[in-house]
């Protein structure tokens, strides 16, 4: 199977979420124990979600490098300011994690 | 390559997916959810393992490996390499969220599978195959015996140092 998408918009996006993210002060791991932390941080979800929008917004036919770093861009901002408020952390969890 | 051994060999490289990353990210450990602490019980009642119990408790109850792996299988059919994996595991990242599951086991799931799909294909392996694959998958451990499922998945737990402290 051949890979026909452009492997340097994902690593663009990819850096510049991570970069942003640094920059917004999001950690860059996870608390440990990492899996049962709620932490947000620069690697998961921020890395994760940068390629996985860069995907969704390349299949709907906007490709490139300038919305790979938009991309990048906005999911930073996302994580930052968004992600916890649409899906929060659930009630009681605080203090089990 | 022959259909029925891709989805046999499918099934089983989806198992180990899988069960191997839900394990390692603590799924028998304890219960996600009140749900998950019901069914491990009820397992354990029935003679089962409890770790193994809150394993299929909480694969029932929120979106781990197993969802992302079956997820990321059905996207690279529909869309393609890899965007269907990425969306897939952003999709799911969501799900688990809403499911009172920080996300890493489902994420990493559907990431590892897209991995796993690419290579696969050099060999003449599907998408496809890796969809039926991954339904067999989890029925062998959801769907034909929950008891000796769950002994298995507590045997593994044991050995990889994540077998609950419950009791």
């Amino acid at each position: 199977m051949i890979i026909h998408a452009n492997v340097f918009s994902y690593l663009i996006a990819l850096a510049a979420a991570l970069i942003l993210s640094l920059v917004l002060r999001l950690p860059l791991l996870p608390d440990k124990p990492m899996r049962t932390s709620w932490t947000i941080s620069a690697v998961f979800p921020t890395a994760v979600l940068s390629i996985g929008f860069y995907a969704m917004v390349s299949e709907l036919g906007y490709q490139g490098y300038i919305v790979a770093l938009t991309t990048g861009i906005i999911t930073a901002l996302f994580a930052k300011f968004i992600l916890e408020k649409i899906v929060p952390i659930p009630e009681g969890d605080e203090s089990h994690e | 390559m022959n259909e029925i051994l891709g989805i046999v060999l499918a099934a089983i490289i989806s198992w180990f997916n899988f069960v191997l990353i839900d394990t390692w990210m603590g799924l028998p450990e304890s219960p996600g959810v009140k749900g998950a602490e019901v069914i491990g019980r009820s397992v354990q009642k029935r003679g089962g393992d409890l770790a193994g119990g809150f394993f299929q408790g909480n694969i029932v109850c929120s979106p781990d490996a197993s969802a992302g792996t079956l997820l990321a299988s059905i996207a690279c059919y529909a869309i393609g390499m890899p965007e269907g994996g990425l969306i897939a595991a952003v999709l799911v990242y969501f799900g688990n969220r809403i499911c009172a599951d920080p996300g890493y086991a489902g994420t990493i799931g559907a990431l590892s599978i897209t991995v796993i799909i690419y290579l696969t294909s050099f060999v003449g392996f599907k998408p496809e195959f890796f969809i039926v694959g991954m339904v067999l998958a989890i029925l062998t451990i959801q769907g034909l015996y929950h008891t000796g499922a769950s002994r298995l998945l507590g045997k593994l737990a044991k050995k990889m140092g994540r077998y609950t402290k419950i009791s």
